[in-house]
């Protein structure tokens, strides 16, 4: 919508407003006069106004809409009345407050009235407890584990119950779970770092003593607020949770069966299986190796910003569990992965125990020596560049991307919803932008042909040393502000009229990590201007890492207009086996104002010499002219190819 | 009432930085507020399931209330402060929503909620964000009546205070704000459907 015509509507939507409801129509018809259009808009939009009044729409602040959201993601740690008062004395300990609760009991603060201090007392629920055999079991490997005086082991003073309460008696712990601690904010490597190697000691530890966790989650993992040292929680809680099998059953071993307690309280967990081993989903025989699985998730976690597991379903995330291997962790955010750290996820993460670390000990051996490089790196850092901070190195040593080998979808359909129909009309309504015929030519003008080599299916090793790529344009006309006519694909010089949008598609037979930068006219100095258009927060997740066959389009806001700067225009196309750090580090300016500017000369510049230095080896070009497509294809690990428009 | 969890004058200082375009005061900021926000929305929620409706627009004020130093100098200018505050929460809830949102898509923890409130919940969340959505594109065609909006349902000010603000006539107010709303619902009722 153009300005004027806003203000249009707007002029007479608000007299309208300040008239008699009588008077209206007569007035609105009155000021619209021939423009049937204008009429249409400014009655629909009073129209909005009464029905947004009826409704109460936006009339509350948004705090009062988001306040159940706010407390249902707490609702998890919450049951739904607390059954110890403050002042009550359980034993010999008085209750101070609560602290939370977890899927086995409420946690409380309490005063140990005999020995001066402050505990946590775990109350355990009766239904629980009331089972002798399995408490004495639990009892025993939690005394066990507690026994070791491991820094990272929590401390149990007590196994205790009352009349009516068992409960447990430990170390208080003054600072938040390992969820909360990083639920708010990115660590940094060294810190998620520190973290496992602490929970890997932990572990060590126990493996020694023959105890397995079995439920290692975040929420187990407590984070010290002085000092940051890490606590592991709950050794031996796991047993308590598993169902025993079935009485007839001599099939299992009753210590191996893990299916899930099932708890009904409304608004509370009924399973987490997001941090399982695949023996462990499978109800297999479970030893140490499934506590360094869980680890891995946990570090995965941390270092990706999402689990590596997590299906739509439960059931869906067991599959991706039992089959997936996750996306690497370069593939996330603008972070910087270490190839080493990687491997000691992925090494952490194999499906088969028996390719795991088959020891805590290896694993901590490997974290610390991570750990150690990187003081070291930094060190080095620190001794030769004075902004250490916005350079990555191109090591080019990154990790090759594995997925699985399902087979991606592969479809054309054009979305032609009636949501994105109805953003596209907000789009082309904000869009300021002046009336202009532009021709368009795309012409790709680096790429020189080159025989392709070899047909059928492509070698494992071949697959980093070539790379595929096609894309297509899409052009949606627009008249008065709304999409007109269907989309249609552009096959190659075309006229543009005003309002015209183009859109571009990429998919790719591989996987890869896609970028596409859009490069302004030059200016005069030569300096030019990039504005991100994928990855962005509104396309593929916010990820540059692509699926097989994964289609991808750029999104809405960074649909191709043509204004009024004649000129060249430049759409990037990056598609690389490794992820790259300069273009990772756009990816905070995707989806701005300005559709993606980067708004840093420095980084600006390093993404200009990236592309410039790749520009040299040109992709082989070949066009489909049926399906309007364009396949690019190159030897090596990175396919860079501008496509130029030209408009004149 | 007991004290909030942070010094008033640490989060007046970071939004007076982060006002003054230091980015980084806001990445401390955010916890800070955010969990002031938590810990206010179990209040205001409580309250409400005992029948006893808060006035909505006084819980965002306790919060001013309580964050801030009123004594301190840096916040003579009360609208400014409002301004940037709104911006603060505008933020905080679509980052919650979208977290949450993303979460329901299968991104988040597994769980399995039995509380018919989460998901009610969710789908306002999904409101949140396409609402936020459209205020982006309201304001690059009429700034001021996306900041009104802004203020007025994120910022939760009353037509008076946003009058302050933005120094513009407190009618002016009301009719941009109708006209505002009324496009958002039209824009909103769309995607829907």
């Amino acid at each position: 919508m153009q300005p004027e015509r806003w203000q249009q509507i707007s002029g007479i939507f608000k007299s309208a407003l300040a008239m008699e409801p009588a008077e209206r129509a007569a007035y609105v018809a009155a000021e619209c006069g021939a423009d049937e259009l204008l009429r249409r808009e400014v009655e629909q939009l009073i129209e909005s106004h009464h029905q947004a009044d009826k409704e109460n729409f936006v009339n509350s602040p948004a705090v009062a809409d988001v306040a159940p959201l706010l407390v249902a993601e707490d609702s998890e740690a919450e049951v739904p009345r607390d059954s110890l008062e403050k002042e009550q004395q359980v034993g010999h300990y008085r209750i101070i407050r609560k602290l939370g609760a977890g899927g086995m009991g409420e946690v409380y603060l309490a005063a140990d009235t005999r020995l001066d201090r402050t505990v946590a007392l775990k109350i355990l629920p009766a239904d629980v407890a009331s089972d002798k055999n399995r408490m004495q079991r639990f009892k025993q490997e939690a005394k066990l584990a507690s026994s070791l005086n491991q820094p990272n082991i929590l401390t149990i003073f007590e196994f205790g119950d009352t009349d009516s309460l068992h409960f447990i008696a430990s170390e208080y712990v003054d600072g938040a779970t390992l969820r909360e601690h990083f639920r708010l904010r990115q660590l940094k490597l060294p810190e998620i770092i520190e973290i496992s190697t602490q929970v890997v000691a932990a572990l060590d530890a126990a493996h020694e003593a023959k105890i397995v966790h079995r439920d290692i989650k975040p929420e187990n993992i407590m984070v010290r607020r002085r000092d940051l040292v890490v606590k592991v929680l709950d050794f031996g809680l796991a047993k308590l949770s598993e169902k025993t099998p079935t009485q007839t059953s001599g099939r299992f071993d009753s210590e191996v069966n893990t299916e899930l307690l099932v708890r009904t309280t409304p608004g509370t967990v009924v399973g987490t299986v997001n941090y399982m081993s695949p023996e462990q989903a499978q109800g297999l025989h479970v030893d140490g190796r499934t506590d360094l699985w869980s680890t891995g998730v946990v570090l995965y976690e941390m270092v990706a910003g999402r689990m590596p597991f997590a299906g739509v379903t439960s059931s869906h995330t067991v599959v991706d569990i039992l089959e997936k291997e996750p996306a690497p962790l370069a593939s996330f955010g603008a972070r910087r992965v270490p190839p080493e750290l990687q491997r000691i996820v992925s090494k952490a993460l194999a499906k088969s125990a028996d390719e795991r670390y088959q020891t805590a000990k290896d694993m901590l051996i490997d974290l610390r020596n991570l750990k150690k490089r990187l003081e070291l790196d930094v060190e080095i850092e620190r001794s030769t560049s004075p902004d250490s901070g916005a350079q990555s190195p191109t090591t080019g040593k990154n990790v090759i991307p594995r997925t699985n080998s399902k087979e991606g979808v592969w479809s054309t359909a054009e979305p032609g919803e009636s949501k994105r129909r109805h953003r596209r009309k907000l789009i082309a309504g904000i869009a300021v932008m002046l009336a202009l015929v532009a021709g368009l030519i795309i012409a790709a003008s680096w790429s020189r042909f080159r025989r392709s080599t070899g047909v059928g299916p492509t070698p494992a090793s071949v697959v980093a040393s070539e790379r595929k790529l096609r894309y297509w344009m899409t052009v949606q006309k627009y008249r008065n502000g709304r999409p007109f006519e269907k989309p249609f694909r552009l096959a190659g010089e075309i006229n543009f009229e005003k309002d015209y949008r183009v859109r571009l598609n990429v998919s790719s037979p591989q996987t890869g990590y896609l970028y596409i930068l859009n490069e302004g006219p030059s200016g005069v100095e030569g300096a030019s201007s990039f504005v991100v258009l994928f990855p962005s927060s509104t396309a593929n997740d916010g990820l540059s890492y692509l699926a097989e066959n994964q289609r991808v389009e750029i999104p809405q806001q960074s649909w191709i207009t043509f204004d009024a700067e004649q000129g060249t225009e430049k759409l990037w196309l990056v598609f690389s086996a490794n992820a790259v750090p300069e273009l990772e580090a756009v990816k905070q300016f995707a989806n701005r104002k300005d559709r993606g500017l980067i708004n840093n000369a420095g980084l600006n510049t390093r993404v200009q010499e990236f592309l410039r230095g790749h520009s040299d080896a040109k992709a082989t070009l070949e066009k489909d002219e049926e399906l309007k497509q364009t396949s690019l294809r190159i030897a090596g690990p990175v396919l860079v190819h501008a496509i130029k428009l030209e408009h004149h | 009432m007991t004290s909030p969890s942070s010094p008033p004058h640490e989060i007046t200082q970071l939004l007076a930085e982060w006002s003054e375009g230091n980015q980084a005061a806001l990445d401390q900021l955010y916890p800070l507020v955010y969990n002031e926000l938590r810990r206010l929305a179990h209040g205001y929620l409580r309250r409400e399931r005992k029948g006893h409706t808060l006035q909505t627009t006084a819980l965002i004020n306790e919060a001013y209330l309580r964050l801030v130093d009123q004594k301190d100098v840096h916040w003579a200018n009360r609208s400014h402060f409002f301004g940037i505050s709104a911006q603060l929460m505008r933020r905080i809830l679509i980052d919650h929503a979208r977290r949450y949102d993303y979460a329901k898509r299968g991104g988040g923890a597994q769980r399995i909620s039995l509380d018919e409130a989460a998901v009610v919940a969710k789908q306002r969340g999904r409101t949140l964000l396409m609402l936020d959505e459209a205020l982006k594109s309201l304001a690059k065609i009429d700034p001021r009546r996306s900041q009104v909006v802004e203020l007025r349902y994120f910022g939760g000010l009353n037509n008076e205070e946003i009058a302050e603000v933005l120094k513009i006539s407190e009618n002016t107010v009301t009719r941009d704000w109708n006209m505002a709303r009324a496009w958002l619902y039209q824009e909103l009722s769309g995607s829907v459907a």
